[in-house]
């Protein structure tokens, strides 16, 4: 079985927001010119991530299916003349590096996901297999435009982030589990950020043959 | 009299760049544009290469020479009147 | 797998002398500068629909040992940066929703695993030029957990207008063919295609992975801190793995000057006296497969007894610790494996005999 203890965790669910509204609430969180470069995804997994203090002896595991969908628009949209600000904004996982260059904090390691069905029980695994004493689980999404009519984008905006510990801290804010069992099930990202969003406890298959407990204390 | 040149490339820096408190005019046109007043950085100065080459017909081939050409916004300036199309400079 | 074919076709090909690049215009079709490329025999960077390069991808699956793939006992990790991304260049620039199919890693993938039969235990992990290593290290900590029995590691990038377009855009891919590791005016990559797996288990294999590392600088997205620390921090861990071993190192090196310098000077620091290749400039950067295609290569340096040089016509060395000519390693313990990436990423291991 494979266990930590939840020591905080910080949400946010754009919900139906404009984009443009969601850049405009988040923008104060970061410093005076630092959001220009910055994507929605970056803005809210970032402002997730940073209200837990990442610091040099944490390890990052990051989750979002889809990533960068508008500054991959963005960024095709700009051929022939490819803009490198947006190629490199593009990259996965830039959300994340957004934020953390902004910081200038290296961290011990850093593990991204990127997604498919089962990311948010990959990502859950990288987390608490990690050696690090305090792991930064965080991800989300980004609303996206024309590739979200391929369905290529993720059609919600939300960010997390959640600091896990091997030892149960004062204040423990809950405790998440992973253990093989047979059974199948599986739970989405989305579904994942719901569950840290309202602080609901959940006890069932986040993947084939695993299972996933969440209390919050 | 300004120089049209040094005001437009004022004025593409903050347009490009989205410096949305900045005003074109304060911009020095001595002071480095990179890891200057203005916190821009490598990224930053390709991205200006990118809309000069368009708006100006210069070429810009390598990293080492879009550093040299951004030093300053008065570098900037001399390196497009030596290298761009002349037919493209603001009157 | 690259350019020149598999990793025994690869070596050999190093150990000649001969380098995968050619010029190819930037945008493929659509012309441009032309930049040096390695484009695995028969392909365009013009996407296609199926993509030209899953040829090569099915054949690369094809060594794969049989094994219920994807299960819980058998997790896969997929790494890459760019996937199926020319799929959604070409979307974009044709508006044929045919490319769509593969054009997002999610995607991508899936159809992979359900062509190759694989469970859904699938994990893609993406983070440019570190992807490959990533995945090594998540796939040992499952099996040193007791969680896996085995996993596979299968890692590729495939070059097309949208990432040559990119790299073209930072300036790094010009008309100049790379030199990783030797001084000049101005630094130049080149792009290649790659493929690889790996398939790790907790107690048999003919070879180790030793002091698997990783560091973030979190610096910048394309510079690296100007002291090295970035580089020390990661390899200092690997070092602890070759105390009393003799080592030689395969770096990064893609040919941009300051990285080079950089990291060069770190394995010199961590592997006092260790020759240093890198091949890139023969392959081309492959990217996120860049990890485990080196890492073939180095396997079959070790198998065959030489290693291939420095491949790169340029100035003088960094460093005099660069060997730009074949050595024989019969003498050498193993070999440390390092890969940088954008954001300061980095990420070593020691390879060694079993």
């Amino acid at each position: 079985m494979l266990e930590r203890w939840i020591q905080a965790a910080v949400t946010d669910d754009a919900g139906g927001e404009d984009p443009a509204a969601t850049r405009a609430r988040l923008k104060g969180r970061f410093p005076a010119g630092a959001t220009r470069r910055m994507t929605t995804l970056g803005m809210i997994a970032g402002a997730a991530l940073a209200g837990l203090d990442p610091g040099e002896g944490d390890a990052i595991v990051y989750a979002s299916g889809y990533a960068e969908s508008c500054a991959l628009e963005a960024f095709l949209d700009s051929f022939p003349t490819p803009s490198p600000t947006l190629f490199q904004t593009s990259i996965h996982p830039s959300a994340v590096q957004q934020v953390m260059i902004g910081r200038q904090t290296p961290v011990r390691e850093f593990l991204p996901h990127s997604g498919g069905r089962l990311i948010a029980f990959q990502a859950l695994r990288a987390a608490l297999l990690s050696p690090a004493p305090r792991v930064l689980l965080c991800g989300g999404e980004e609303r996206g435009t024309w590739l979200l009519a391929h369905g290529l984008a993720s059609d919600r905006t939300f960010g997390f982030a959640a600091s896990l510990s091997r030892e149960r801290p004062a204040g423990a804010a809950g405790r998440v589990r992973l253990a093989p069992a047979d059974g199948a099930g599986e739970l989405g990202l989305a579904s994942l950020f719901d569950l840290f969003h309202g602080r609901s406890v959940f006890g069932g298959f986040i993947a084939p043959g695993w299972r996933l407990d969440l209390e919050w204390l | 009299m300004p120089d049209p040149l040094v005001a437009r490339l004022k004025q593409l820096i903050v347009e490009t760049l989205r410096l949305e408190d900045v005003e074109p005019a304060s911009i020095p046109d001595d002071e480095p544009l990179v890891g200057g007043g203005l916190s821009l950085d490598s990224i930053d100065a390709l991205e200006l290469v990118v809309h000069l080459e368009r708006e100006f017909g210069i070429k810009i081939e390598t990293s080492e020479e879009a550093r040299g050409a951004l030093a300053s916004v008065a570098s900037l300036a001399a390196f497009i009147r030596k290298r761009g199309d002349p037919a493209r400079l603001p009157a | 797998m690259t350019a020149f074919g598999d990793a025994a076709s690869t070596h050999a090909a190093l150990m000649r002398g001969e380098s995968a690049l050619r010029p190819v215009p930037v945008l493929g079709g659509a012309g441009g500068d032309p930049v040096p490329m390695a484009l695995m025999p028969g392909r365009a960077i013009d996407e296609t629909n199926p993509p030209s390069w899953l040829g090569a991808l099915r054949a690369l699956a094809g060594a794969i040992p049989d094994g219920d793939w994807g299960s819980p006992e058998r997790p896969v990790f997929v790494t890459g940066s760019n996937f199926g991304v020319g799929g959604l260049y070409a979307l974009r620039q044709t508006g044929d929703a045919a490319f769509a199919a593969w054009g997002a890693p999610p995607t991508c993938t899936e159809r992979l695993r359900v062509e190759l039969g694989w469970g859904p235990d699938v994990s893609i992990i993406s983070h440019a030029c570190v992807s490959a290593h990533l995945g090594l290290i998540e796939a040992s900590r499952a099996l040193d957990a007791g969680v896996a029995r085995e996993a596979l590691v299968l890692s590729f990038d495939f070059l097309s207008p949208f990432v040559a377009g990119g790299f073209h855009a930072l300036r790094i891919l010009n008309g100049d063919f790379p030199a990783p590791f030797r001084e000049g005016a101005t630094g130049a990559i080149g792009l290649g295609d790659g493929a690889g797996f790996a398939v790790l288990a907790r107690d048999r294999g003919d070879w180790v992975l030793d002091g698997q590392s990783l560091n973030n600088e979190m610096h910048h997205f394309t510079a690296n801190r100007g002291d090295g620390s970035g580089f020390s921090g990661c390899l200092e861990a690997t070092a602890a793995a070759t105390r009393g071993r003799r080592v030689w190192y395969k770096g990064h090196g893609t040919g941009t000057l300051e990285a080079g310098r950089l990291e060069v000077a770190a394995a010199g620091r961590s592997f006092p006296g260790a020759p240093v290749v890198g091949w890139k400039g023969s392959l081309g950067h492959t990217l996120g497969s860049c990890g485990l295609v080196e890492l073939a290569v180095a396997i079959e340096s070790v198998r065959v007894g030489q290693t291939p040089g420095t491949y790169g016509r340029g100035g003088p060395a960094m460093s005099d610790c660069v060997a730009a000519g074949n050595f024989a390693n019969g003498s050498f313990d193993g070999v440390v494996c390092a890969s940088n990436a954008f954001g300061g990423a980095h990420a070593s291991f020691l390879l060694c005999h079993a």
